[in-house]
């Protein structure tokens, strides 16, 4: 084994380790970590149903966060006298398609992978997350940067992402996918498309994108070839003329007129409307858009679910969440103002070592590998130990869905949607 | 460049490091680049000494270290960070404008946002998108054209054909942005020639009082004009002026002495601000200049947040039917980019920068900077031509990102978000719209 082998494993092995240990909180909780949306704790709660596979049990706040508002300031409703059912009786399933054409696909818990491409995160950790999703039964997306062929071993669980920059987006590729998913925007940068810094696009990224290599690549806005619901509909119609088993997904963000969007998109013909709040997660973006551009998913699951119910279409279509669900809580929060279930992305990015410390955007990008395209820090994620650790923080998020499900009495977790009424603000 | 403080305090336990090392000495069989290979990437431990004495301003917070070796390193803000800014500058905000002003270049960051739920005044703002709009955008400087001048002064409402056309006192500048006065005791020579040269070089206008005739950039001088100093400028004839309109006797007098300059009358933020804006605007001033504390609290019995002040006043003005026939400049709390175009739906025209001229000339924070006439904010000796620099870069800096909201929006001007309440969303009230039914917790 040359230096360079050692060296890789030497720090694969103390990083590893260290996401052991660190949880156990034995060297108390790092300073440091953590921010207001993703505390410390927080964190630390993430790595241990990472390794657990299980609900913290060891003090860690594993529900929320401390952002003072949203998801922060929503808790559950005292269930007392409720009568409770067997939680492994709980049904955690979901469709994705209730329209009465097109596959009839399930998956067994409300969540799936959200989008992050071939160039902001590195190809380890897309095949970790593409065998998780494939282990889990659900399902991971492409993002915006094209399709590795060392991810379609596991096709059967990949959505193809075609954005505006139809990077890598090929015939094959759609044919390929279950699920099709159009990105018109994102929670992080609404309005603005996306954003790869030219350090990250090294030569295999270039390729992918067809591009030049080292050059900044942003994606135009909007979609040149849509600016009616009529535009979209003729997009909906293409991906089902190439592929016609495929569903399509619609990821929108969250403007003030997010409800007449969402039944736009049902009217195009979209069997899953995905709304990207304000407060989600990006591998770049300016940090004027993470704040200020567009509501936060919270505020916008409630407004879309309504605006569907009172048009009469809302068994029709599914509403996904995303943008800032760090936790087994926010999903089950989100259902119950309202959505079908949760798209997940940043959290599976902690489950194997991500502090939230933002600097994915620069130089060689994450330090641990995730979000980079350098090809030595790539090598920390193990793409199999990534699976596992994917797999064990859902499979923690199941077991704390079910124990909240069973605490108010509901079988399964379709039952839960729009029930507001178990929820209760704080101050 | 003054040295500014390091973000994190880098700390190793120096005997549990010397044993890990001789450790990884053992196990890696002396094999030194495998021993000696730091756990960081941004060079913390590249130092002659490694992780005995860290180079502590090359550290980003990324945690791998804390992640590698839990019982030796530590990491977390450093004290020094922790203690800048005041009650309103958050230690955040104060290294935001040093970078925009070093840099010049939009902060894009990756993860996504960090901070505070919604909250108060701007925080509690959110500006609107458009999933499918023009103008086009490939690349942050590489979009159709948006336009971010304004016009400063008096319009006619109307054209009248039958009598002869008076020339519209109106000028252009080409960012809705204005370096207003310096708080008192802040603006010495270098400094004042540091915001005046800026001035020249964006094209906007600066602040001041008379005392500032003969400094470099006169064109750009909006000059602050006290009853008592009418008769120094008349000769002068500025094509702009600004007087305390709390004196409104004044107006009637400018407007006779000055008759080709567009007048703007400076007043506080309060409760009557909205009536005594649509008095004056009756009575032929240009603009009103309205101004919050540095904090961006108004001067009323119960200080609102200068959105809501903001607000109230253009609507007023609106009401009246007088908001078309005034420009409003409104400054006291516009710190960050965000708060341009925030500030310009809740109804100004353009807005002034104060305090934040002084943070991005690095000056020094001796205590609160709220208050007008004892501002905790000591400027430091500066080279005017790195002064002018930096609020350069800034100006640039808030340009883009204002190009990025308006944008996101799909508007090609910046003219038309004024007093557009509709491309916003409120915290307070989406919060009571979507939470409509759940409990409050007992």
């Amino acid at each position: 084994m040359g230096n360079l082998e050692l060296i890789i494993e030497k720090h694969t092995e103390r990083i590893q380790h260290g996401l052991e240990v660190l949880s156990t909180l034995k060297h108390g909780l790092p300073e440091g970590l953590g921010n207001k949306r993703w505390t410390g704790e927080l964190i630390l709660a993430t790595y241990e149903q990472a390794l657990t596979g299980d609900v913290p049990v060891n003090g860690l706040e594993y529900k929320t966060g401390n952002s003072g508002g949203g998801f922060d300031v929503l808790g559950w409703k005292s269930h007392t006298g409720v009568a409770k059912v067997d939680q492994d009786q709980v049904d955690l399933s979901i469709p994705l398609n209730k329209k009465r054409e097109g596959a009839k696909i399930e998956i067994p818990l409300p969540i799936y992978g959200g989008g992050m491409s071939f160039g902001s995160i590195s190809l380890n950790f897309m095949i970790a997350r593409a065998r998780a999703a494939r282990k889990l039964g659900t399902y991971t997306s492409t993002g915006e940067g094209g399709y590795p062929e060392q991810i379609e071993p596991y096709r059967n669980h990949v959505i193809t992402q075609v954005a505006t920059g139809m990077f890598g987006v090929r015939e094959e590729t759609i044919q390929y996918a279950p699920i099709v998913e159009f990105k018109y925007a994102q929670g992080a940068k609404p309005g603005l498309g996306g954003h790869l810094l030219a350090d990250k696009v090294t030569s295999e990224v270039a390729k992918m994108r067809e591009s030049s290599m080292f050059t900044s690549l942003y994606s135009p806005f909007p979609f040149h070839s849509v600016y009616s619901v009529e535009d979209h509909k003729k997009h909906v119609d293409w991906i089902k003329t190439v592929n016609p088993r495929a569903l399509v997904s619609v990821k929108v963000s969250t403007p003030t007129d997010v409800d007449m969007v969402a039944i736009g998109s049902y009217y195009a013909g979209a069997n899953i409307i995905h709304i990207d709040g304000g407060y989600g997660g990006t591998g770049a973006a300016p940090e004027i858009a993470k704040k200020n551009i567009a509501m936060p998913v919270e505020y916008a699951i409630p407004k879309v679910h309504d605006y569907l119910v009172s048009e009469g279409v809302r068994d029709e279509i599914i509403l996904m969440a995303s943008g800032g669900i760090r936790t087994a809580d926010d999903v089950a929060k989100a259902i119950a103002l309202g959505a079908d279930g949760c798209v997940v992305a940043t959290a599976e990015a902690v489950a194997v070592g991500c502090t939230h410390c933002g600097n994915c955007e620069r130089g060689r990008g994450c330090q641990v590998g995730i979000t980079t395209t350098d090809p030595e820090l790539s090598q920390f994620i193990d793409p199999e130990w990534g699976e596992k650790r994917i797999v064990n923080l859902f499979n923690a998020w199941s077991k704390r869905l079910r124990i909240i499900l069973a605490s108010f009495g509901l079988e399964s977790i379709r039952d839960l949607r729009g029930r507001k009424d178990l929820l209760v603000r704080f101050k | 460049m003054y040295p500014i403080p390091n973000r994190f305090d880098v700390r190793a336990r120096k005997i549990r490091l010397a044993a890990m090392l001789m450790h990884e000495a053992f196990e890696y069989r002396f094999e030194k680049e495998v021993v000696l290979s730091r756990p960081c990437i941004y060079g913390v431990f590249s130092g002659h000494f490694g992780g005995f004495k860290p180079l502590k301003h090359k550290c980003v917070g990324c945690m791998r270290c804390v992640q590698e070796y839990p019982h030796i390193m530590t990491v977390k803000p450093s004290e020094a960070y922790k203690k800048l800014g005041d009650s309103f500058w958050t230690p955040e905000m104060v290294y935001t404008i040093w970078n925009e002003a070093s840099t010049g270049k939009i902060p894009v960051k990756g993860m996504g946002y960090k901070g505070a739920f919604g909250g108060e005044g701007f925080d509690g703002i959110w500006t609107d998108m458009s999933e499918i709009v023009r103008p086009t955008r490939d690349g942050v400087y590489g979009r159709e054209s948006i336009s971010t001048s304004v016009d400063v002064g008096r319009k006619p409402t109307s054209i009248d054909l039958d009598n002869v056309i008076e020339t519209p006192r109106t000028m252009e500048i080409p960012l809705p942005i204005i370096f207003d006065e310096l708080p008192n005791g802040t603006d010495n020579d270098d400094v004042q020639t540091a915001v005046a040269l800026a001035a020249g070089k964006v094209g906007t206008l600066d602040v001041a009082r008379e005392t500032r005739l003969g400094r470099p950039g006169p064109e750009n001088l909006l000059p602050l004009i006290d009853e008592e100093g009418i008769e120094d400028y008349e000769e002068k004839q500025p094509s702009i002026l600004e007087f305390d309109a709390e004196k409104p006797s004044v107006l009637r007098k400018l407007l006779t002495r000055f008759d080709r300059s567009i007048i703007i009358g400076r007043l506080l933020f309060r409760e009557d601000s909205g009536r005594v804006a649509s008095e004056l605007a009756r009575q032929g001033v240009h603009g009103l200049h309205l101004y919050a504390d540095y904090h961006g609290r108004d001067y009323s019995r119960d200080p609102r947040h200068i959105s809501t002040a903001l607000r109230d006043v253009h609507q007023q003005l609106v009401r009246d039917g007088l908001r078309d026939q005034v420009t409003i400049i409104a400054s006291g709390g516009i710190t960050l980019a965000e708060h341009v175009p925030k500030a310009i739906i809740c109804g100004a025209d353009l807005v002034g920068i104060d305090t934040t001229i002084l943070v991005a000339l690095q000056a020094e924070f001796l205590g609160e900077t709220r208050n007008r006439a004892n501002c905790g904010l000591r400027p430091r000796r500066i080279n005017p031509e790195w002064g002018a620099q930096r609020l350069v870069n800034l100006m640039g800096v808030w340009h883009d990102q204002l190009i990025e909201i308006l944008g996101a929006m799909g508007m090609r001007d910046v003219r038309r978000l004024r007093g557009d309440i509709g491309r916003s969303m409120l915290d307070s009230e989406l919060r009571e719209q979507s939470f409509k039914g759940i409990a409050w917790a007992t």
